[in-house]
């Protein structure tokens, strides 16, 4: 990529104006990263070794705000441990789903597009639109589940309003949403060469073998994909939190995200909610390394196909 | 000997059929599971608060009362929130797509001094969560800068290549393209901005499109940055209209999926109008990384 140094003399000229371009191309870019990224990121460090509230001037505590939050915070620890819950719910729920709903789809059957605009279209809606709606469905008395539920002759749940219940039923609206993860899918799918299939076929290889051994070692690379994706969006979790639950019932939705707000934005104690959203940092870079670190040892990968 | 083969051809012919036939019977199982939620919030919409309540509930509303939107649009000021959101998300779209482009051209076709290390940052900042930086980012803005109520913290930061992420793709992008139409046009005596404007950004529609989707369902889908940097009810957007209005009315069910539904229309229609986008756009990202 650096060939600045290899060019030769002559086309200097020509060059600086190359760079000139470049570096009007760049503004943009550049006020981003200084401004936006990593000057707020220094900011987040710095802000997280002080006690300040917003009233008065930030005074420095050191690592004091880290060591509270490991030993005396009252929420973090069960904040991590629902975060996590969710966020695993979540992905191998909507992996599952996706991958399901897109094998489904890539067989030759009439108005597959419009099928794939039906399980696409959730992902589109506002998310706050959607959990208002799904509340209704979950509603602790006539909602639409509980209807089902009497239906078949159970007890009634409480759903969201029901601490054990509600990650489980937050995280099957993630799945809903999964459309994307879908068309994802799909186009791999329909990526995966036909031939490897007909070989597979003419040595009698039936369809549950050849899904294990041509499909999903051709869909890995997407597979890893759509995990780090969905990996990440769910585990900075907040909005149903914010729009329906406040981290309710009791503390069984307070998502990392959902502290960090309110130990900011409701408390006001800036300097803690720093430390906190290190720590959220610290544990989505572990489960993004985690993933890196494994993938090469599943990831199938068709030789001089890298990019 | 052929007539066995042809047997076989045949019968598996025959079993492909119906393996797709079962399948298409599970598509359209999984399809109204998929869709149920969305009618059962309409139809909520429809009914008064006494049918909502009956047992068995009704499927489809005995009579359809498109007077409860009246009501809710009342006090559910949707055409002021609608506005609201687009004054955010339209600047936001195009800024975000354009300048993501004017970088992704820089990295992808220029050499300039410092690049390998501009393009890490760059890089960098993709791994960085948007989670981490709203604090210093929220302090910056009302206490650096006195901005407070205002669309700005959320609009400007699409006016500085519109995230790591979309100037990724847009690079990915403008490498696939063979380098010999760049060539051919300098030989004609084109300018760097002028191959960006009339050969680069024609052929990376599409990706200029997923771009511009992926900032608007970013702005479609945020709540928490909307509610800390607005106040104020008049510059309430969608998603905090919706917040607000549902913590009012927490018991009138109807009036509440109307409100729902109402802010569910954008989305669906946007979604139809440019739902060859959607899908080439969402497949290529898939595909490209």
């Amino acid at each position: 990529m650096e060939t600045v140094n290899k060019l030769p003399k002559r086309r200097s000229r020509f060059h600086s104006s190359e760079a000139r371009v470049a570096y009007i191309c760049l503004i943009p870019a550049f006020f981003g990263l200084v401004f936006l990224t990593y000057l707020p990121l220094l900011g987040v460090l710095g802000i997280s070794l002080t006690n300040w509230t917003g009233l008065k001037p930030p005074e420095f505590i050191g690592i004091e705000n880290y060591i509270k939050l490991f030993t005396t915070d009252p929420y973090i620890k069960d904040s991590i441990i629902t975060t996590i819950y969710f966020a695993v719910l979540s992905v191998i729920g909507s992996m599952i789903y996706s991958l399901f709903i897109a094998m489904m789809l890539n067989r030759k059957i009439p108005a597959r597009s419009f099928f794939r605009a039906v399980f696409y279209i959730p992902y589109v809606l506002p998310a706050v639109a959607i959990y208002v709606g799904w509340s209704w469905l979950y509603e602790g008395n006539f909602g639409f589940f509980n209807y089902l539920l009497s239906e078949i002759g159970l007890n009634k749940i409480l759903f969201i309003a029901d601490s054990s219940f509600v990650v489980p039923s937050l995280s099957l609206i993630s799945v809903w949403l999964a459309g994307n993860l879908i068309v994802i899918f799909l186009a791999g799918l329909q990526n995966v060469p036909n031939v490897y299939h007909e070989a597979a076929e003419m040595d009698g290889a039936n369809s549950w073998q050849r899904f294990l051994h041509i499909t999903l070692p051709c869909m890995t690379p997407i597979i890893f994909y759509n995990l780090l994706m969905s990996l990440i969006a769910n585990l900075q979790v907040v909005t149903p939190a914010l729009a329906l639950t406040n981290g309710g019932p009791g503390n069984s939705t307070r998502f990392l995200t959902y502290l960090m707000y309110d130990q900011a934005f409701v408390n006001y104690k800036l300097g803690y909610a720093c430390a906190t959203t290190l720590i959220i940092f610290a544990i989505l870079a572990g489960f993004t390394l985690v993933l890196f670190k494994t993938s090469n040892r599943w990831i199938y990968n068709e030789g001089g196909e890298d990019k | 000997m052929s007539e066995v083969a042809y047997g076989r051809l045949k019968s598996k012919k025959r079993r492909t059929r119906t393996m797709n036939m079962i399948t298409l019977v599970a598509v359209v199982f999984f399809a109204i599971l998929a869709l149920f939620p969305i009618w059962w919030i309409f139809r909520t919409s429809l009914m008064t608060n006494a049918e909502i309540y009956r047992y068995p509930p009704a499927l489809i509303p005995g009579n359809w009362l498109f007077s409860n939107y009246e009501k809710t649009l009342e006090i559910f000021k949707f055409w002021k929130y609608l506005w609201n959101t687009m004054l955010i998300i339209v600047p936001s779209c195009l800024a975000g797509t354009f300048t993501a482009t004017l970088c992704g051209y820089a990295f992808a076709r220029l050499r300039f001094r410092g690049k390998n290390l501009i393009w890490s940052l760059c890089i960098g900042s993709m791994l960085l969560p948007a989670m981490v930086t709203l604090i210093p980012l929220y302090i910056g803005w009302t206490r650096g800068l006195g901005v407070s109520d205002s669309y700005w913290p959320l609009i400007l930061p699409y006016f500085c290549g519109g995230g790591a992420f979309n100037i990724f793709l847009i690079r990915q992008f403008i490498m696939s393209i063979p380098r010999e139409l760049d060539q051919a046009a300098t030989i004609d005596g084109a300018g760097y901005f002028q191959i960006l404007f009339s050969i680069i950004m024609p052929a990376i529609r599409p990706a200029m499109i997923v771009v511009a989707l992926f900032i608007f369902i970013g702005l479609w889908n945020d709540l928490l940055q909307q509610m800390i940097y607005i106040n104020s009810s008049d510059k309430y957007t969608i998603a905090l209209g919706l917040t607000n209005f549902r913590g009012q009315l927490k018991s009138d069910w109807s009036m509440t999926m109307a409100a729902t539904c109402l802010s569910f229309a954008p989305g669906v229609i946007f979604y139809l109008i440019g739902q060859k986008y959607f899908v080439e756009g969402i497949t290529l990202t898939g595909l490209k990384n």
